[in-house]
């Protein structure tokens, strides 16, 4: 079945308490929140446009530009930082000859990111909605065969 | 040591966290019970007041005053706040409380939003935290079954609705102020106090926003007593603590155990010390927002007076080797307050940039003279001049990196 966006926003009262899960459920859904879409929630909470905008453009789970198919993203937290994340993200940079932070390749993006809460396992990465822990940079060419 | 009292971790491994029955059958929502018929929502501040309690989020505010502020206040519409968002890194002891024993929690925010006399009450919970939610959801519709919450609570007047908020990835979203603009639709950004949330929090009501921890603390402090409570740990802020082991330590993870200990007992007796052939270079307490100590400094211990040299902060312990490249440390504590700047003040925003652009620096060898003397302006910025604490937070460890390990030479 076919999810559409007024089938989403009626999940929610139009109340200011709602925008950002709402928000956060159509980037999920659709992978970012489309100027037309943007456009529909802001009628729907009657609020300006640019308000939506407002509330999207600062969360990071609110993406506002169309996502590349394959999104990676390693944990450079405190506990990840002292076991070799950083060697992680070169070994992804070196093999998929891309640059972490990079955002102008349409098929593949690689964010390092924040602590993600389970540093007991890290290194911690992530690949689309994948969770992967204990990662070594030895591993990396395994992990990115499942996607590539 | 080890069989210190537990209040926090004491169901944690007997009870499947999925199951209401388990947490009643160890005695749960009996403090729920005693609070319901046998007290008023004065004398259960009262009790909290005695306890000694304070705030687990990192400040160590008297949780007792702050939830007294909010009660006397004579608003009909109140709110409470039980603040899951836990993101400061290397920090997931809030995540396990909910993994563990989430009921501990649920009955914990029931008391305290009653006490306050709110109405409604949210859980506001680290967006990344999906599995947490999908158990404090069952958890949570468990407890309304058994008229734990919802309307006319166990046959009283008392009616308290409870939501969950998923948080949206920002780790300012933490911050109370920052914390609220976001339930009410708005960017995350931290708001100018006074008005304090206990006046003007929440839709501009008097609002409670306390640390999961902390709340996890009430229902012992209700069923044992406030006097109790006070007498473990450290006079100056009572009670236990849940720490946060990790790094070149042989036993990583939460252990709870009372407040004052000291950093090496939390490293040698609990983390079991160092693996074989590591040698120990510094600790970081509190996570990226926290201070270094050196081998000298392993015998301070930790409270949340403003007198402890060393800020327990949100608890966890990373221990560092000497094997380890300390530019690696930097660069995650300088990316992640870049990243996590939310951009509102310009001291922030761009000294959390340059400070990052001169660790990428340092790190490559290409550390100039002049990179030396700005570092020591940056940071003096965010140390003094920032709109909210994360300025001061992202200048921490970066100083004590060159008081103590003389990254920038002697
Ligand atoms: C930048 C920043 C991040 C914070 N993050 C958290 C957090 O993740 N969890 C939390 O409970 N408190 C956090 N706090 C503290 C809260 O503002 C607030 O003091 C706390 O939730 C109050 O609860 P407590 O008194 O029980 O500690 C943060 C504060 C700042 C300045
Ligand atoms: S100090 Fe940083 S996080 Fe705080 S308000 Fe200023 S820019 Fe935002
Ligand atoms: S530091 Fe990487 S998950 Fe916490």
């Amino acid at each position: 079945m076919l999810i559409t966006l007024e089938k989403i926003l009626l999940e929610y009262d139009p109340e200011a308490k709602n925008l950002l899960p709402a928000l956060e459920k159509i980037s999920a859904v659709f992978g970012y929140v489309s100027r037309e879409n943007a456009r529909k929630v802001a009628d729907y909470f009657s609020l300006p446009e640019s308000k939506v905008y407002e509330t999207a453009s600062f969360y990071d789970l609110v993406n506002i530009k169309k996502q590349p198919n394959l999104i990676i993203k390693v944990c450079s937290g405190t506990h990840c930082a002292v076991s070799d994340s950083r060697k992680i993200v070169e070994e992804i940079e070196n093999k998929l000859h891309i640059k972490a932070g990079d955002e102008n390749n349409p098929r593949v993006k690689l964010e390092i990111i924040s602590c993600l809460g389970r540093c007991g396992e890290g290194p911690v990465a992530v690949i689309n909605d994948k969770v992967y822990e204990r990662v070594t940079a030895g591993g990396v060419g395994e992990i990115l065969e499942e996607w590539i | 040591m080890q069989n210190s009292t537990k209040i926090i971790t004491q169901h944690w491994n007997d009870i499947n966290p999925l199951k209401i029955e388990d947490y009643l059958n160890v005695g749960g929502y009996k403090a729920l019970h005693r609070f319901v018929k046998k007290m008023s929502p004065r004398q259960a501040i009262e009790e909290i007041k005695k306890s000694g309690l304070c705030g687990r989020g990192g400040a160590g505010y008297p949780t007792g005053q702050k939830l007294e502020m909010v009660g006397v206040s004579g608003a009909t519409e109140k709110y409470f706040i039980c603040n899951l968002d836990e993101s400061e890194p290397g920090t997931y002891k809030d995540r396990m409380l909910v993994d563990y024993d989430p009921h501990l929690l649920i009955e914990g925010v029931i008391i305290v939003a009653l006490s306050v006399g709110a109405y409604k009450a949210y859980i506001y919970i680290n967006g990344n935290y999906k599995k947490q939610k999908d158990i404090l959801e069952i958890a949570l519709a468990q407890a309304r079954e058994k008229n734990f919450w919802g309307a006319g609570i166990l046959g009283s007047e008392y009616d308290l609705e409870i939501e969950i908020f998923s948080g949206a990835g920002a780790y300012i979203c933490g911050e109370e102020t920052a914390l609220i603009n976001s339930i009410e639709g708005n960017r995350g950004e931290p708001k100018l106090r006074p008005p304090y949330p206990t006046d003007a929090g929440l839709f501009g009501k008097p609002t409670a926003v306390n640390n999961a921890e902390t709340i996890a603390n009430i229902p012992w402090i209700i069923s044992q007593g406030g006097e109790k409570y006070a007498k473990i740990g450290a006079a100056c802020s009572p009670g236990t603590k849940l720490y946060i082991l990790g790094g070149t330590v042989k036993n990583p993870g939460v252990v709870e155990a009372p407040t004052g200990i000291t950093i090496r007992e939390l490293i040698y007796d609990f983390g079991g010390g160092l693996p074989e052939g590591k040698d120990f270079w510094f600790a970081q307490i509190g996570g990226a927002s926290g201070k270094l100590v050196v081998e000298n400094e392993l015998d301070i211990p930790l409270t949340f007076s403003r007198d402890c040299p060393i800020p327990l902060g949100s608890g966890a312990v990373l221990v560092v080797d000497k094997s380890v490249d300390i530019h690696d440390l930097i660069l995650s504590w300088t990316g992640f307050f870049r990243r996590e700047s939310c951009g509102k003040c310009v001291p922030c925003r761009e000294g959390t940039f340059r400070l990052d652009e001169i660790a990428g620096r340092l790190k490559d060898g290409k550390i100039s003279d002049r990179d030396k003397q700005a570092v020591y302006d940056i940071l003096w910025t965010l140390n003094n001049t920032t709109f909210c604490p994360l300025g001061k937070f992202a200048a921490t460890a970066f100083s004590d990196a060159i008081s103590k390990l003389k990254i920038l030479g002697d």
